[in-house]
């Protein structure tokens, strides 16, 4: 979800106006990150074989979620009440994507005066609204000793309160407008880092040190390729040295199908 | 008196052999070099090297474990002040003031002044340590679960106080950085809690993950913005003088002794004393400074503050460590496992019963300082050269570091992907205006301030007034308040002259 924030709102300065409707939109994505997270998960599971939910399964259970929420709820209020009768769905819709929804609504209607501190402080609300949801399954207070449940609900509520006070901040005083947000430098230093992840174990040291080294290069277009190259392979040697030999770490060196 | 002092020369006569100091050195050298590599905090650097010191009799060993430990400690300030990356939670505080001194091109005498502070506030308390250490332990046995609950809401004051730009979004980032604090399992019941079923969330977020991702990669990232250049480029041409002039001498002195006192008896309390330390010691700096503003934008007195606070706390930090049995920190925790190999139990009888290796230890941690302060002046030079490197080549090689850094801590490449998570979520933050530190230092005291919420509630039976009516918490308590008000009214006093000037024009 964090990476969803990460790309909010928008580009560069445009009318206030067209600004409000990205910025709801924007909202509005992050309303259905999760569902669209698992969703794509489950995807993947499909040509990874992970086990766990297909997509068709998921988008079953997240779109009635997310239509019979309300309904479903009304009617456990009415049938008095069976305590555990909403599934994990249901909960996520009513606790983090419906308030969402609201909000990308209510931000279609003011005028931002801050827009900084306006969307820092939803993004902080989402965050709070997922971690309400996120321990929603856990014990509560039970006598005077806390649950395991108790204090990230506590943390959660505070987080939320404050998150709105930020947003609320963002619509009362002037701020400053949205700071303007780059992809070559966040794209290339993420995808360098998720490669060496990727790569450690089954290539080795050697090569995935040297290959994040080369795509983390990317990231900006002042690098000079021969000598990038030349710094590349020699730190990629004195990593290799160091790490493993000097301070015993133990690390795959090379691809694991050479060694074998 | 003349008894404590007896035991000091005890100590540094079973810690003063040539053998010895030699070790000494090398573990100091040996220390400093790994520390200083990006990517790889104290902790791990004490952890990698620990095993080099088990074949040592106990003496030595020892003595070359603390010079490995403040070289690793001193490599950390190094990257905290040239790059921005905190190797541990007390050196955040560092990246404050010490990072935007480099920016400034004044690298060099934040390099020195962290190393002489250090130093300073390592005398201090060693003396201090054969002054007080019995009489002060009587201290830390009056804090009950209680007083550490509001000890912490007020160590997280500090970083509210700390912050440069507005209150409310510093306690939302803290408040932030606690709920990060319980992803992981619970500490009493064992839940899972906000994992996800990933297994590598069962231990929690690990500190240098976040610490790597919200201040390393999301500063790399934001270097890399177009526009940004112009400001790398001054960076490199402005290093001027390596040493610090009389001038900051002059203006740190204070700082230094300050630092060290507040150190010294927060190092006492086990459990999170020595953490907030160093945000304390900065805190105060900025309160009582002529010119707070200063602070955040290259205060040399923000830099010596905290490194001697920190200091002073680790070397204060053995009373409770060896009279509790109880580590302070992380590190620490290192250490005990190293003292019992050597066959070292800490506990109430470990003074009386071999008082040679309890003080030989508090003496080889002054050596250890000392050798510390002889290596890294000279080395300043060398460091600030660092900076010279061209950013395109440079940054690159921190991503490596890191990379490889954060994988050998757990050898788990999940941790890789989330501290580059994390590095988003900090460009993210920037981008915001809303501070890292806070968030640390909310994720550092986190589960130290649920377990004793905790605790206190379940002894005093739900009553939630426990912490205003026990003397010491209440103290506690509205030191906490009195500093937040101090924190709120000059926003609140600026935006009355706001109000003002609108309504005059």
């Amino acid at each position: 979800m964090a990476e969803t924030a990460g790309h909010s709102p928008d580009r560069s300065a445009s009318q206030p106006a067209t600004r409000n409707g990205m910025g709801a939109f924007v909202i509005l994505v992050l309303a259905l990150a999760p569902q669209i997270v698992e969703l794509l998960t489950s995807c993947a599971g499909l040509i990874f074989n992970f086990s766990g939910r297909g997509p068709l399964q998921v988008l079953a259970a997240h779109g009635s979620a997310l239509v019979l929420a309300v309904p479903g709820l009304a009617m456990q209020s009415f049938g008095g009440g069976g305590k555990s009768a909403l599934s994990s769905d249901t909960l996520l819709a009513l606790i983090y994507t419906y308030p969402l929804l609201a909000v990308a609504l209510f931000t279609l209607l003011v005028r931002l005066r801050a827009p900084q501190d306006y969307f820092g402080g939803i993004v902080l609300m989402a965050l709070a609204l997922f971690a309400l949801w996120a321990s929603s399954d856990l014990q509560g207070m039970h006598g005077f000793s806390f649950g395991a449940g108790t204090a990230p609900r506590m943390f959660g509520l505070l987080l939320l309160g404050l998150g709105a006070a930020v947003a609320v901040t963002g619509l009362v005083a002037d701020g400053p407008q949205l700071a303007v947000y780059h992809w070559r430098g966040p794209l290339f230093v993420s995808l360098a880092i998720v490669a060496f992840a990727i790569s450690i174990r089954p290539l080795g040291l050697v090569v995935s040190g040297l290959a994040s080294f080369l795509i983390a290069a990317l990231g900006t277009n002042e690098t000079r390729w021969v000598e990038t190259l030349i710094v590349g392979i020699c730190l990629t040697i004195g990593c290799a040295l160091l790490f493993p030999y000097v301070l015993g770490l133990p690390m795959p060196l090379l691809p694991r199908f050479l060694v074998q | 008196m003349a008894d404590l002092f007896h035991n000091l020369i005890l100590g540094f006569g079973v810690a003063v052999s040539p053998i010895n100091l030699l070790l000494c050195l090398i573990g100091a050298l040996v220390g400093t070099l790994v520390g200083v590599l990006p990517g790889i905090g104290t902790i791990a650097t004490v952890a990698m090297l620990l095993p080099i010191t088990f074949g040592l009799p106990p003496v030595g060993a020892l003595i070359m474990l603390a010079g490995i430990y403040y070289g690793a400690q001193y490599g950390g300030s190094t990257t905290s002040i040239l790059v921005n990356i905190p190797g541990e939670a007390t050196s955040v505080v560092t990246t404050l003031d010490g990072f935007q001194m480099a920016k400034q091109g004044r690298a060099g005498p934040a390099l020195a002044i962290a190393a002489i502070g250090s130093f300073i506030a390592g005398c201090a308390s060693t003396v201090l340590i054969a002054v007080l250490g019995a009489p002060l332990t009587k201290l830390a046995l009056a804090f009950g679960p209680a007083e550490y609950f509001s000890l912490m809401v007020l160590g997280l004051i500090f970083a509210v106080v700390l912050a440069k730009g507005s209150v409310l979004k510093a306690i939302a980032m803290i408040v932030l950085g606690l709920l990060l604090s319980m992803v992981g399992s619970d500490i009493e019941t064992g839940a899972s809690r906000m994992a996800f079923n990933i297994p590598e969330l069962a231990d929690g977020l690990g500190f240098a993950t976040v610490a790597m991702g919200v201040f390393g990669f999301a500063e790399i990232i934001r270097n890399l913005d177009a526009g940004a250049e112009m400001d790398r480029e001054l960076v490199q041409q402005k290093i001027t003088g390596l040493m610090p002039t009389k001038k900051d001498l002059i203006e740190s002195a204070p700082a230094i002794f300050r630092g060290t006192v507040l150190g010294s008896i927060l190092g006492i309390l086990p459990g999170g004393g020595a953490v907030i330390a160093s945000f304390a010691a900065y805190t105060l700096e900025k309160k009582i400074a002529r010119d707070p503003s200063r602070f955040g934008r290259g205060a040399i007195a923000g830099v010596a503050a905290p490194e001697s606070a920190n200091n002073a706390a680790a070397q204060t930090s053995f009373i409770p460590l060896l009279t509790l049995g109880i580590p302070p920190n992380a590190v620490m925790a290192l250490m005990v496992g190293a003292m019992t190999i050597h066959g070292i139990v800490p506990g109430p009888q470990v003074m009386q019963k071999q008082p040679d290796l309890v003080w030989g230890m508090i003496a080889s941690m002054w050596i250890g300082n000392l050798m510390l302060i002889i290596i890294n002046l000279p080395l300043v030079g060398i460091w600030v050269r660092l900076l010279r490197v061209p950013y395109r080549l440079m940054f690159p090689s921190i991503v490596v570091f890191c990379a490889i850094g954060i994988y050998s801590i757990n050898n788990a490449p999940v941790d890789v992907v989330l501290a580059g998570a994390f590095g988003l979520v900090g460009y993210w933050l920037i981008k915001h205006e809303f501070e890292p530190a806070p968030l640390l230092l909310g994720m550092v005291l986190g589960p130290l301030m649920e377990e004793n919420l905790r605790r206190a509630l379940l002894i005093s039976r739900g009553d939630w007034s426990v912490f205003v009516t026990r003397p010491l918490s209440a103290a506690l308590m509205a030191v906490a308040a009195g500093l937040l008000v101090l924190a709120v009214l000059p926003t609140l006093r600026r935006k009355r002259n706001e109000v003002f000037v609108e309504s005059e024009g």
